[in-house]
């Protein structure tokens, strides 16, 4: 898939109407628009919450202590 | 059909390997003579960690929001975040790739733990935690490794005493990740390859005393005095044998994160921040002291700083930090100031030192994430940045925090050898460089257009 490239979803008719209200004199120009803002940024926080479980407590302290032999955190 | 392989060396720098060794390193020499090849400047702060990112995406630290192994968490005080691959959202060269249905094999590219879903294979890098963990992408290729190889290794500490078993390790961990490098070159059909031997970073930092006769500790005829030079040999040794198995169409670069030189000594930048009133913090002198450990006291408290490699300072700041003092209004002020003091530092025999301090919104685009306020290198990096506290001076002539003899420099290495090349080229460039020229070759050449960095080589 190119970036840039746009693909067609289907959302139930009762949502999109809802939308439609929502946006009305707002900044957004469109359903797409404003649905694509909010998956977004969905998206973002939930690989901020992912981003920040990687490593388990015993885990950090494992690579703390070598980054710290390693002479990264002195 | 192109195919692109690149070898990672941590830390080679172009003195070595280009000049005073490259006699003794046969393939190596071969390769760079019919190569474009040069020295290869860092980024700011030319640390592994952002520095093998920087040269995958193409993107600046401040746009990565990558400034180190370590930030902090928020504005706190303490309270720290450990690099991981997942932390970069920026497209790497093999996402570019993969996008374009190319697949790639990427092994030990700092930060790839836990292991990326790309568009071929990954396999982790020093910063996972062991080989308990899923530590490569698909989780399957994990077992395929461990037939390969045994137990892999990710890396070897250094800072010991004991610098046979460190040799010893680190000839081990070297031998194995090639054995795996040969083994996914001949069983994946990979278009892009890229690798990173953490080793030799690591024989740097814990042998250089022992081969460079201008380091203040050097000890002569010690039976350690070839360790440097003999890890040049098995590297050249082994990567000979792997370029034995790439088809003959195959573009082959080396690519360094950052260079190496002697270290001259660490400075106690907190103990001299408290000397300068800046920070308010009791110590005993000859009680080793991390700086969490330290009681500070933050409401008479300008300033505080990291050590490492490079240094990182940090104010407090009103309305930021829990317990600031700095007015907004007087924080360009105050910066400027400390950022004065800390270039006019002279070193132990009153030597004028060439240090430099860097504001991160000043060299990047953008600077996203936990940044510090001022980057800094002390005489240009020939001394390290000791956040420990407790000593008798604040020049301290060995590290201070177990045995490491090198300091990093902002020149690495980059050669690039295409099947077409009959010569070789010298060629000026830098860590963005990289991966334009890389993108180019493959014939992405509108990605390579929108990076900062320049194509080396158009393949005319």
């Amino acid at each position: 898939m190119a970036e840039g490239e746009e693909i067609t979803i289907s959302i139930p008719a009762d949502i999109y109407k809802k939308i439609e209200e929502r946006i009305k004199d707002t900044e957004f120009n469109s359903v797409s628009e404003y649905v694509t803002y909010v998956l977004r940024e969905v998206l973002a926080s939930l690989e901020e919450e992912e981003a920040e479980e990687v490593f388990s407590e015993e885990e950090e302290e494992k690579v703390k202590e070598r980054l710290r032999a390693l002479g990264y955190l002195d | 059909m192109v195919k692109v392989f690149v070898i990672g060396l941590d830390s080679a720098p172009p003195e070595l390997l280009f000049n005073e060794f490259i006699d003794d390193l046969p393939n190596i020499k071969k390769l760079i003579e019919k190569s474009i090849y040069g020295a290869m400047k860092s980024c700011i702060p030319a640390i592994t960690i952002p520095a093998w990112m920087v040269m995958a995406t193409g993107k600046t630290p401040g746009e990565l929001g990558l400034y180190g192994f370590r930030h902090r968490k928020g504005n706190s005080y303490r309270d720290i975040w450990i690099a991981h691959s997942l932390m970069v959202k920026e497209k790497a060269v093999w996402d570019y790739l993969g996008e374009r249905g190319y697949k790639s094999v990427v092994l030990g590219v700092p930060p790839s733990y836990p292991p990326k879903k790309i568009n071929g294979w990954m396999v982790g890098c020093f910063i996972t935690p062991d080989s308990s963990t899923n530590y490569t992408y698909p989780a399957e290729l994990k077992s395929e490794i461990e037939r390969v190889v045994g137990d892999y290794i990710f890396d070897v500490v250094f800072r010991k005493e004991n610098r046979d078993e460190v040799k010893e390790k680190i000839w081990e961990m070297t031998e194995k990740r090639f054995e795996l490098i040969r083994y996914l070159i001949e069983t994946k059909d990979w278009d892009y390859f890229e690798f990173v031997e953490i080793g030799l970073d690591r024989i740097h930092h814990a042998f250089w005393k022992y081969f460079d006769e201008n380091h203040h500790l050097h000890e002569p005829n010690s039976p350690y005095r070839n360790v440097i030079p003999d890890y040049y040999k098995l590297l050249d040794k082994e990567i000979g044998k792997t370029l034995k198995l790439l088809d003959e169409d195959t573009a082959v670069m080396i690519v360094s994160d950052h260079g190496i030189k002697r270290m001259k000594g660490c400075f106690a930048i907190n103990q001299w921040l408290i000397d300068e009133g800046l920070l308010k913090a009791e110590y005993e002198k000859g009680k080793f002291t991390r700086f969490e450990q330290l009681n500070v006291d933050w409401s008479e408290t300008v300033a505080w700083a990291w050590g490492g490699y490079y240094a990182r300072i940090f104010l407090n700041v009103k309305g930021r930090e829990p317990n600031g003092v700095i007015r907004l209004s007087e924080y360009d002020r105050v910066r400027d100031e400390v950022a004065e003091m800390i270039k006019s530092i002279r070193g132990p025999n009153g030597e004028k030192w060439d240090t430099k301090v860097f504001y991160p919104e000043e060299i990047y685009p953008t600077a996203k994430g936990d940044k510090p306020d001022m980057m800094v290198y002390f005489d240009d990096l020939y001394w390290r940045s000791a956040g420990t506290l407790g000593w008798e001076t604040n020049y301290l002539l060995e590290n201070d925090t177990g045995p490491d003899d090198a300091v990093h420099s902002e020149y690495g290495v980059f050669a690039l050898h295409t099947p077409d090349m009959e010569e070789s080229k010298a060629v000026e460039c830098t860590i963005y460089d990289f991966a334009p020229t890389v993108l180019s070759l493959f014939g992405l050449r509108d990605i390579a257009g929108m990076l900062r960095g320049r194509v080396l080589f158009d393949g005319s």
